[in-house]
């Protein structure tokens, strides 16, 4: 069903979807060890190993544009069809989600700087176990990609429900350490932005998952997934009641 | 080093070979145009208005008046039976028989007969014209022009259908196939597409039928026979330049040979004619083709 | 190797799941001999109405012969033989007792090399048309202008209608092949490999042609060129060793081909 085990007539073509694939991977590894750092960054208060966290976010830019430029060069001479054209497509937009992901984790570290110039306060530990889920599916669905497992991708596409689950028990976390005391507001804030960007790392890990299903199957993962993020709801203003 | 010796080695084989063949080429050419300078010199010379005007029968003051008229009439017969007959024929191979065993068969046949030795056909239509008619009109009518344009037709024929059956052939098969999609009949299809393509192709395969019969000498002698005055009528024995030039070679005499060279000439020149106007119409047709 | 001849299944002739348009040639289990040989094994296939079906496969998979026996234009050669049905409006035209006429003036065909009739533009036109039909001069006039509008030739050939067409471009004979072909006002037009021989500006004219003329004209194209299936046709056949191994929409066909050779074939992965 994934089109084909076997190799192109032309030699050259799978040399080129292969450096494709290579790209991308190497774009999410870096993704994921920035996201790393960044959370280590949080937790050793570092001002200037955060500030490199910040600049090697280059890296995965220029790695965006290499891929972008390499999807434009085999559209344009390898006409790619089938499976050939959804692994492009898929490559051109799972690069677009990693280079997002790659965005919050130098978002992360940024907002570590001001957090460092504060007392610490006890919640900041909470967001290392964020940082991890979400690590692990970006590690899980790059794994998926490399191998163009859509079973593998699926479970990574319903793994997130935790992520979302833990980011709205933090979320409440904080709520509650501002209301206990005011000074905390200044750092929770801050943590509670760094705490969205790693929930947002993981939407965008679902994203290249389905990006996977599609690239894979050649038709869209519709199943409707129960959204698990519930802070936006009307409940969250009650606090302490576990909405259900 | 070890290269140039390679190339040097390459380079003489070359030149050994260009030379050899071009040695060979001209030895060929040389005779054909000795051939042809011995023609034009004897020939010309020779050429005066008496040969047009006057006949056989005067023998060293005479001229060819009787020989080039019983060759036009003799040619015209043979060319006038072997044409409708070739043309047919050659069509029913390329267009109905083709790739059936019958039809292989009649072209391998009429490559037979292609390469027959003319007078094989002389006496074939000695035994089959001249000895009949003999019998049939009490010895009044023997040897006939008549019976020289049939033995000349059998010479003319196989070239002709060779040529229709090639001519046809190459016709592209898609041309046949997109007017019969149109719903043209084959007949239709035959006569106003294929004859159009392959016309200028027949008519050159005609012309050089011609050519080739316009110097026979050999069928002549036992169907034609030889007449020394100029008759038209092709029941007649009829005289023609082959022959003549045939019996002129074989007499003593400055004056016979010096005839027999400007009929050689006639004929030379005919045949040249001939082969250029072919040529000429097969170029016109190349070039309307691109 | 082929899997679906291992199950025993010929693919289902239903292009995707919802029919397009009425059907305009049903081809039922066809089978088709060439000096024995067994040619196309048991095509089924429903083709669509004033739609653009192109069959696409390798060389020697039958799509060409398929594309023969439409007009029966396979008969004029010997030792051929077709089993099965062809159902065109409602007529099976394998019957030897359909009329060719008919079958001939229904369907047009347009050939890989263009070959126009060694005549003048004109009659080249009006040759086809003079056997169907007996046409006053204004009526043929205005008929073979009508086909070469059709085929967006008359522009560049009207005041050049009395002179040859073998002095026209590669790409506009073809056009003018189209014509001749349209000017018999068929139902069906059969294109076989048509741009095969010509450049791509002329290649594109005539897949704009085929774009204009599919609201008239049922058009079945065969073509080597994945391409040019992809961008004019709306349903595509590929065809492989004499069998129909898939048949559906262009755009599935091209995103995403349910059967692996298929999928093979188009990638370039054949062999």
């Amino acid at each position: 069903m994934s089109g084909s085990s076997k190799e192109h007539i032309i030699k050259s073509y799978d040399d080129e979807l292969a450096r494709l694939t290579g790209e991308i991977v190497r774009m999410g590894e870096l993704a994921v060890s920035q996201l790393e750092s960044a959370i280590d960054v949080v937790e050793r208060r570092d001002e200037r190993a955060a500030q490199r966290v910040v600049a090697n976010d280059d890296a995965i830019d220029l790695l965006e544009q290499e891929i972008s430029h390499d999807v434009v060069r085999l559209l344009a001479l390898r006409a790619p069809i089938a499976s050939d054209l959804r692994n492009v497509f898929a490559a051109l937009r799972i690069a677009a989600d990693i280079e997002r992901i790659g965005d919050y984790a130098a978002n992360v570290a940024k907002r570590s700087i001001p957090l460092s110039m504060v007392a610490p306060i006890a919640p900041t530990n909470g967001l290392g176990y964020l940082a991890e889920l979400a690590a692990t599916e970006v590690r899980e669905v790059l794994l998926a990609y490399r191998d163009r497992d859509a079973e593998r991708a699926y479970q990574v596409w319903k793994d997130d429900a935790d992520l979302d689950e833990a980011y709205t028990g933090y979320f409440r976390q904080l709520l509650t350490y501002m209301m206990e005391d005011p000074r905390n507001i200044t750092p929770c804030t801050h943590l509670l932005f760094m705490a969205k960007n790693i929930e947002r790392v993981g939407d965008h890990a679902t994203n290249i998952a389905e990006n996977i299903w599609y690239q894979v199957h050649g038709e869209p993962l519709n199943t409707q997934r129960s959204k698990r993020d519930f802070t936006s709801s009307p409940e969250m203003t009650k606090l302490g009641t576990k909405p259900d | 080093m070890n290269n140039d010796t390679l190339y040097l080695r390459r380079r003489i084989t070359n030149a050994l070979a260009l030379g050899l063949s071009t040695f060979a080429t001209l030895i060929g050419l040389a005779f054909l145009a000795w051939i042809l300078w011995e023609t034009l010199r004897q020939g010309v010379s020779a050429i005066n208005l008496n040969l047009f005007t006057k006949i056989t029968a005067y023998g060293e003051d005479g001229g060819l008046l009787n020989a080039m008229v019983g060759s036009l009439v003799i040619n015209f017969i043979g060319i006038g039976i072997a044409t409708p007959i070739g043309v047919l024929a050659g069509t029913w191979l390329a267009e109905y028989a083709n790739r059936t065993k019958l039809g292989e068969t009649i072209r391998f046949l009429n490559d037979i007969l292609l390469s027959a030795p003319s007078i094989v056909l002389g006496m074939f239509v000695y035994t089959i014209v001249v000895l009949p008619s003999k019998t049939l009109t009490d010895g009044s009518t023997t040897y006939s022009g008549l019976a020289g344009g049939i033995a000349l037709a059998l010479i003319a024929l196989p070239v002709i259908v060779r040529t229709t059956d090639e001519m046809l052939r190459l016709v592209p098969s898609t041309l046949r196939e997109a007017a019969l999609s149109l719903g043209v009949p084959q007949w239709k299809l035959t006569m106003q597409v294929l004859m159009r393509s392959a016309r200028s192709g027949i008519i050159t395969g005609i012309l050089l039928a011609l050519a080739r019969i316009s110097g026979e000498t050999a069928p002549l002698l036992f169907t034609a026979f030889g007449n020394l005055y100029t008759t038209v009528n092709p029941m007649d024995k009829m005289a023609s330049l082959p022959q003549v030039i045939y019996e002129y070679a074989n007499q003593a005499g400055d004056s016979i040979h010096a005839l027999a060279w400007a009929g050689a000439f006639i004929i030379t020149m005919f045949v040249l004619i001939l082969s250029l106007l072919a040529r000429l119409i097969l170029s016109r047709n190349k070039v309307s083709h691109d | 190797m082929t899997e679906s001849a291992a199950a025993g299944i010929h693919p289902q002739a239903t292009a995707a799941s919802a029919p397009i348009a009425p059907t305009k040639i049903q081809v039922r289990d066809l089978h088709f001999y060439y000096n024995g040989f067994h040619a196309l094994k048991g095509i089924n296939m429903d083709i669509p109405e004033k739609k653009v079906t192109a069959i696409i496969g390798p060389s020697g998979c039958g799509k060409s012969t398929l594309l023969r026996i439409f007009n029966r234009i396979y008969a004029i050669y010997p030792k051929l033989e077709a089993k099965g049905e062809i159902i065109l409006d409602e007529e099976n035209i394998l019957d030897t007792r359909y009329s060719m006429n008919k079958l001939r003036s229904k369907v047009g065909m347009v050939f890989q090399k263009p070959v126009p009739f060694p005549m003048t533009i004109f009659e080249n036109v009006a040759y086809g048309i003079r056997h169907h039909e007996r046409l006053s001069r204004a009526d043929m006039d205005i008929r073979v202008e009508q086909a070469l509008r059709s085929a967006a030739l008359w522009d560049e050939v009207k005041d050049k209608l009395k002179q040859n067409a073998l002095g026209l471009s590669g790409g506009q004979q073809q056009r003018l092949c189209i014509a001749r072909g349209i000017a018999l006002k068929p139902e069906v037009l059969l294109l076989d490999e048509p741009t095969s021989a010509l450049d791509p500006i002329a290649t594109s004219r005539i897949e704009q042609l085929v774009e204009e003329l599919k609201s008239e004209y049922t058009i079945v194209i065969v073509t080597h060129n994945m391409q040019q299936a992809a961008r004019c046709s709306d349903l595509t056949a590929f065809m492989y060793l004499g069998e129909l191994i898939e048949f559906d929409r262009t755009e599935q066909i091209f995103t995403k081909p349910s059967k692996k050779q298929t999928e093979d074939y188009i990638t370039g992965r054949f062999g």
